[in-house]
Parts: C-alpha cells; structure tokens; sequence
C-alpha cells in the first residue's frame, strides 16, 4: 500500500470520524429536546401562530387596527369588543391582539418588521397601531433576564437576510444562529443552561404571609369549573395561542354563559390572596425592576425602532401606556422621572402621540387578575371600550 | 474563532477535508496550514496578520544572519534587533498605556497633575504567545542550540500554525520545524488520542463556563458576598481558568494529532501539586520552561547566590506577560515569594525532608505529610487566582480579607450557597480525575471502540446541550 492510500485511509476516517460523530451528538440534542417538548415552535407558539395569521390579516376588507405589545396587551385588549364599539359610532374596522408575553422591545423590534415585511409586500396599511410601551420591560434587569434567549429568539424572529447581516459583521454569531436555527430547532445551549441552572439561582424573595389555604382551594375548583365550561362553550376551538376567529384575544361576553361570567370574577378574587400578590409584585421587583425603573438604552432605542418600524405602513401610530395596578405597585419618585424622561424621549425621537393610562380611574384593583395583567372580562373589557371610547374620532376621521 | 464553535466545526471539516484528500504533497500542505491559520487568525481581526506574518519574516532572515555569522557582536546585534522587534511590538500593543498610565499615576502621587494620552490599541489576539515563540526561534540560534532553517513559508506556517496560535502552547521552533519541514501522517491510534483530548478539551471548556457565574459572584460583586460565596467564587475560578486553558490546550494538541503534529503537554493535574515549585512544573508548562530556559538561565539560574533574585525577576516578568496591570505583576511577585520560601525552607535541615521528601532513604513520605504539603500549595495557589482574577489590587485584598474574616461582617449566604460550593468543589475534582484518567488510563479506553465512540460522542453531545459556546478563552486576552 502506498504512503498517499494510507494517509488518505486515516484521512478518510477521521473525516467519517468528525461528521458522523458530531451527527450523533446531534441527533442526541434533538432528542433530548423533542423529549422534553422544547423547540422554536412550542417557545414562541403564539408569536408564530400570529405570524402565520399575517397573510390572511393583510387580506381582510376592512381597515385594520392592531394592538402590539406585551402579555399585558393580550391580557387587556378585546379586539372584537373594540370592533362593536367603535361601530356603535359608526366605524367599521377589524382589530388584531398582537401581545405577546416573553418579548421585550429588543425582541418585538424584529417582529414588528417581519408584520411591516407582511403589509408591505401586499402593499396593505394599518389603520391605526396602538404600540404598548410597557416601562417595566425596557429595564435593566428584563435585559439581564433576556440573555440566555437572545440569539435563540432572533433565530425565530429574524429574516434570513438579517441573519445574513449578523453573519457578515459577526461570522462567529451568524454561525452560531445558524446552527440554532437549522440544526437546533430553534434551542440554545444558553437557554438549555439556563433552565437547568434555574434550580440552582438564588430563590427569589417570598412572602411570609401565610397562604389562604381555602382560596387556593376554591380558586382551584373554580378553574376546573372554568375549563369544563369553556369545553361546552366551544367544542370547536381549535387549541391554539393565537386564534383566527377571536382576532388574537379571547372569546366575548356575550360568547360566554351566565355561570361563566359569574365564575370569573370569584375566580380573579380567589387568586388574589396576600400571598400570592406579594410574590408577585417581589417577582416583578426582582425580574423587572418594576418600582426602580432602571432603563437599559438597548430595549428603550428598541421600543423607538417599534414604533419606526410600524410608522413605515400605518396611517396612525400611537403608544399606549396600560393601566397600572396601583395597590400593589408604586414608582418611587426617580422611577417616575426616569419614566417621564424616557416617555419625552419616545414622543420627541418618533414624534408619535403617547396616552398614558396607568393611573387610569375607571380601571380598580380588583379589575386585575395579579399585579399587573387585567382580569378577562372585567378589567379587559373596560379597558378595551375605554380605548374604544378614545380611538373612534380617530378612527371616524380617516373614513 | 473558537474550537468549541459551529463555525471553527465548519472551518475544520473544509480543512481536512483539503488537507487530508486534496493536497496530497508537503509542500502545498504547508500552504495550506499557512492560508487556514491566517484566515483562522484574521476571523478576529484581519487588520493584525502583517503583524504576525512581519513578526515571522523578521525573525527567520535574522535567524539566517545569525546562523551566517560568526562574529559574535554581529550575532549579539542581530539578536538584540530580534528582541528589539518582538518585545517591541509586544510593549506598544500591550504594555503601552499601562506605562503611560502609571506613570502618571506615580506623579500624581507627588501632586503632578499628569492626564496623560494612551494610545488604546486593540490587543492582537494570541501576541504574547506567538511572539515567545518566534523569540525562542532566534535565542535558540543565536545560542546554537539548533541551525536556521530554510523555508520562510514552512517557518510562517509554524509559527501560525491554527490549532496552538492564540493560546499555546507556546512551542520551541525545535519542536515545531522539524514536523513542518516533513509533516507526518498521522497512525489512527494517535488520532483516536486526538479526538480524546478534543473530547476532554471541549468538556473542560464547558465546566470552566459554568463556573464563570458563581467566580464572577465573588470578583464581580458591588458590594461583599458571604463566607462560602467568597470561597466558592475563588474556587470557582481556579476550575474556570484551569478548565479554560487546560481545555483549549487539550483541544490544541488534539486537533495537532488529528493533523499528524505532536504537541508536548501543558498541564499536568496542577491542582495535585504539593509545593509552589511542582505547581510550576504542572501548570502552563511550556511558559515556565520558557521562562526557565530563555529568562531565568539567562540571569544566572541558581548560580551565583541570586537565586531569589532570578527567581523573583522570572516571576514578575511571567505576571506581566500575562497582562498589563499590578494585579498580574503582584500575582507574579507572590509566586516568586512563595517559589523562593519553598527553596529557603528546603534548604533547612529540619524541614528538608518534609519539603524535598525523604530522597536519601528512598521512603515515600507520609500520607499526612503529602495531604499537608498538597493542601498548602492549593491553599496559595488559591491566593494567587484571588490577585489573577481581581479587577484591582484593593478589590483583590478586599476579597482575601473577607476570605480569612478580616474583612469585617459579610452577608448571609444565599440559600443554595452550599449546594454550589459542593458542585464547584465537584467540578473542580472531576477535572483533575478526567486528566488522571487520559494521563494513566487512555490507551486502554481507545482500545475499547465498543464503549470509547459512544462516550466521546454522549460527551460531546452534553457540550452541545449546555454551556455558552460563544465565550472567548480567557488566556486568549494575554
């Protein structure tokens, strides 16, 4: 045998060596994820169910509004109750939830332009887009927070061409968010890390108030009772985060049996015990900063590209603040003028009106169902006709 | 780029795709690991290669003088040009503006007002590293420990050579140039040993991220942290540095194997060390045989009656080599201290045997003696990673203050504060048993396919699975 034959035997089999060995340690990364239900689609399931609802959305004869924000927008916007109302007085438009929880501006900057790649490519415009600015999530330590997803979501939100731009500046990233996206399903290593390294974090703060054993108890039976309820009220429902028919939100009152709508507020009340509210509000204190408000420029120069990003195709652009629940959560004095400098900062660089309505007086306590998201019909609903109430004239003048 | 990266994955497998099946003959072989180890090394920076390429090419024509002349002051000029240009380039880039900044420093201190201007240049990566090499190259010359050799491109592709440019090890040209000049093909025993250094590498490199977060706790902090935080944090980092370096060496002399090179080790389970002295001998072994060879001997070694001072000039040199601020040149210092005790104390009959073990009567020390003497070392070596990891000289007292209790009331520990000392601890020890293993036990488990592919591949799947590929090795800023 010849030195050349041997030396490309060897060759031959350290290349069969490094492709299929790390084949197979890919295949056991696949695995482990699909184990444990974990991908791109299941991480971010409701964004990509709105995502694929965009192409019949820009295709809907009539104006479109949307309302783009977080958890707390699909917690707190009725989009077909918004529709009746604004035809109450005489304006006829269809509304879209876009809120997504687990999105901070950074994130929803690369979303709201994959909605503007949709509208634009169908040379479609938005009526009005009502972008929540939620102060609580362009902080520090939401940005902190964000870190172990950072390029696993950006695989899942970015278009190939952006990917392409991260590579070009960055080979090492872009190949890094390639393999991510191609190779992972859409799953880190980083978040894999970071879920498993949660158990080892420092607890977070708790309440040493007692549970309310009986409302736990009660709260329980009433969600059962919901469940069972909602499966005799919608036998169709298709099990999706995002839902077509119900424009992204939930389903109306009117929708609803008379027991539903008695049930949901004792079940909102019953979940609302001292102990539960406390750790809620330490959670949010711990995750997001809330009372401090200690702004990270990265997620601020984000929220003004959202708002950039949806004035390329909508007729009106505003920024919505939703209420705040002010029993449990209070500014100091330099969270509120950080807010106040950063809401200036927002108006004076997009030039877009801003209506703030955390100290909103027809929203009470007791309309939320924890320290921050508004219960389903209760808080949503005045809410949502709230909005209704603000947004006609507007919404008439263009017709 | 780094090794533990889908991109240096796919710059591997195009390079031995070429390497191994398209250039069949040595010299297009070399080429070709001359143009990968610049493309490899310009993925950082490509502004910096005429820095590394100039480096080579200096170096080799002033080898070639050297060799041609016979006139000692001509050698002696010669050389002092090769010292001139590498320690040159290595103070502008490095050394620059922590001069200019203590200097200024200095003369505020006699109510000078000086703010002076630095010069905030990019460190080239891999610099201290390649340019110890090329020097050793010419010291060697000059010396006539070897003959300059011809090739400016086999020369240029050795000292690039991609798997052990940026951090190391630092290889003598007489280990490098002879497999340049005729590059061996590799036995499929050594590239199974291959793979299992890239395996063990690869896992390192991953444990040594995971302990970033609890060392950073410690050194990163605002304000103090508890008792066993501190310690954890300290801990933490020794694994962190030990399984950041020892794993890209590992992946380095892997990846060389894979390529038919053969790299000598750099580590040597330096956390087993049972004096100041074998911890040297252990850690980052072609620096401090660098050091020993071209510095130290250089100053005299142990001749002359200045031992402590050759020692103590060796030390604070290979602080500083490790980066441009007092932290490191204390680092350094106390290492020489603690290098010169461990000789002074030797020579002291009583203790002689206990530091030296019992030579003369061939008996292998007590257990207790070694469990002492090993606890000692690792209790200062500990001490110095506190000076190497802090961000300032009173940040590192700081710590070392709270570490013995000086440092006035410290927090309560953190509720799973135990757990992650125990994990750190763990991690920390399962490194050293992993390198015990390859060091004793390696042959044995390459012989066994059945069991050896699946372990690597299981391991490498866990890598996958966890850690934060894309964080830079720590050596690669020095």
């Amino acid at each position: 045998m010849s030195s050349s034959t041997s030396s490309s035997k060897v060759y031959l089999k350290i290349f069969l060596a490094v492709t299929l060995g790390m084949g197979a340690a890919l295949v056991l990364v696949r695995l482990f994820a699909w184990a444990n239900d974990a991908s791109g689609d299941t991480i971010l399931s409701r964004v990509n169910e709105a995502r694929q609802a965009l192409p019949q959305i820009v295709e809907e004869p009539d104006d479109l509004v949307m309302a783009f924000g977080s958890s707390m927008t699909h917690a707190g916007f009725a989009s077909r109750h918004f529709d009746n109302e604004v035809a109450k007085q005489g304006v006829r438009v269809k509304s879209f939830n876009f809120g997504f929880g687990g999105l901070n501006p950074f994130f929803q900057d690369y979303l709201s332009r994959r909605i503007r790649d949709a509208f634009q490519e169908k040379d479609r415009r938005l009526k009005l887009a009502m972008i929540e600015f939620v102060p609580f999530q362009a902080t520090g330590n939401r940005w902190q927070g964000a870190q172990p997803v950072v390029d696993s979501f950006l695989t899942m939100l970015a278009s190939p061409e952006e990917i392409w731009e991260i590579t070009k500046e960055d080979p090492e990233r872009g190949f890094q968010m390639l393999n991510i996206l191609y190779l992972r399903d859409g799953i880190s290593a980083e978040m894999v890390t970071h879920f498993f390294g949660r158990s080892l974090m420092e607890r977070e703060p708790r309440s040493d108030t007692p549970e309310d054993e009986e409302a736990v108890k009660r709260r329980r039976e009433l969600g059962d009772r919901l469940g069972e309820l909602f499966e005799a009220e919608f036998p169709d429902y298709e099990d999706q985060d995002w839902y077509y028919p119900w424009q992204g939100a939930g389903p109306l009152r009117e929708e609803r049996s008379e027991e539903t709508l008695t049930i949901f507020p004792q079940y909102y009340e019953a979940g609302r015990t001292q102990r539960r509210m406390e750790n809620d509000r330490l959670n949010r204190i711990s995750c997001c900063d809330i009372e401090e408000l200690q702004f990270e420029e990265e997620l601020v120069a984000g929220f003004i590209r959202v708002v950039e990003n949806f004035k390329d195709f909508s007729d009106h652009v505003e920024v919505v603040l939703y209420p705040r629940n002010t029993k449990w959560i209070d500014y100091s004095p330099e969270a509120q003028q950080r807010l106040d400098e950063v809401l200036d900062r927002i108006r004076r660089e997009t030039g877009v009106t801003i209506r703030n309505y955390q100290l909103l007086e027809s929203i009470t306590p007791d309309m939320y169902s924890d320290t921050t998201h508004l219960g389903r019909y209760v808080g949503e609903m005045v809410f949502t006709e709230h909005l209704a109430k603000e947004y006609a004239p507007l919404l008439a003048d263009g017709n | 780029m780094i090794f533990n990266t889908p991109l240096f994955y796919f710059f591997f497998l195009i390079f031995i795709f070429f390497y191994g099946f398209v250039f069949l003959r040595q010299k297009p072989r070399v080429y070709l690991i001359l143009v990968a180890s610049l493309v490899f090394y310009g993925a950082w920076n490509y502004r910096f290669i005429p820095l590394l390429v100039g480096s080579a090419v200096a170096d080799y024509f002033i080898a070639q003088a050297i060799g041609a002349s016979t006139d000692p002051r001509v050698r002696k000029r010669w050389m002092a040009l090769s010292l001139a240009i590498n320690l040159g380039i290595l103070g502008l880039f490095k050394y620059a503006d922590f001069v200019i900044a203590s200097v200024a420093d200095f003369l505020r201190l006699f109510g000078y007002s000086a703010d002076p201007q630095t010069l905030g240049l990019v460190l080239p990566v891999g610099i201290s590293f390649y340019t110890f090499q090329s020097l050793s190259y010419t010291i060697d010359v000059y010396r006539g420990d070897m003959e300059p050799r011809k090739g400016l491109v086999e020369f240029t592709a050795a000292l690039a050579f991609f798997p052990q440019l940026v951090a190391g090890p630092i290889l003598r040209a007489q280990q490098i140039l002879p497999q340049m000049h005729s590059i061996p093909v590799p036995t499929w025993s050594n590239a199974k040993h291959g793979f299992l250094l890239i395996t063990t590498g690869v896992l390192k490199k991953t444990t040594a991220d995971l302990l970033a977060a609890p060392a950073a706790k410690a050194f990163d902090s605002a304000g103090s942290v508890s008792l066993i935080e501190t310690w954890t944090g300290v801990l933490a980092f020794a694994g962190q540095i030990y399984g950041d370096f020892s794993g890209y060496t590992d992946m380095a002399i892997g990846l060389a194997l894979l390529l038919g090179f053969q790299i000598p080790l750099n580590f040597r389970v330096p956390y087993l060390a049972v004096s100041p002295v074998d911890f040297w001998r252990r850690w980052h072994i072609s620096l401090s045989t660098w050091l020993r060879d071209y510095l130290y001997i250089s100053l005299g070694g142990n001749r002359n009656h200045r031992r402590f001072r050759n020692v103590m000039i060796t030390m604070l040199l290979g602080g500083l080599w490790h980066g441009a601020a007092w932290t490191f040149v204390v680092w350094g210092a106390f290492h020489g201290l603690i290098i010169s005790a461990t000789h002074v104390l030797g020579q002291m009959k009583a203790l002689a045997p206990f530091i030296h073990g019992n030579s003369e009567s061939d008996e292998t020390p007590a257990k207790w003696v070694t469990f002492v003497k090993w606890l000692t070392t690792f209790y200062l070596v500990l001490i110095g990673w506190v000076l190497f990891r802090a961000t300032s000289l009173a940040s590192a007292i700081d710590i070392l203050a709270d570490m013995h209790g000086f440092g006035g009331a410290l927090p309560a520990a953190g509720s799973v504060a135990g757990t992650i000392l125990a994990l750190t601890a763990g991690t920390v020890t399962f490194m050293h048993l992993m390198d015990l293993f390859v060091l004793k036990r390696a042959e044995a488990f390459e012989n066994k396919p059945w069991l050896f592919w699946p372990v690597l591949i299981l391991i490498h799947a866990i890598c996958l699975l966890i850690g934060e590929p894309s964080n830079e090795f720590i050596y690669f800023q020095f």
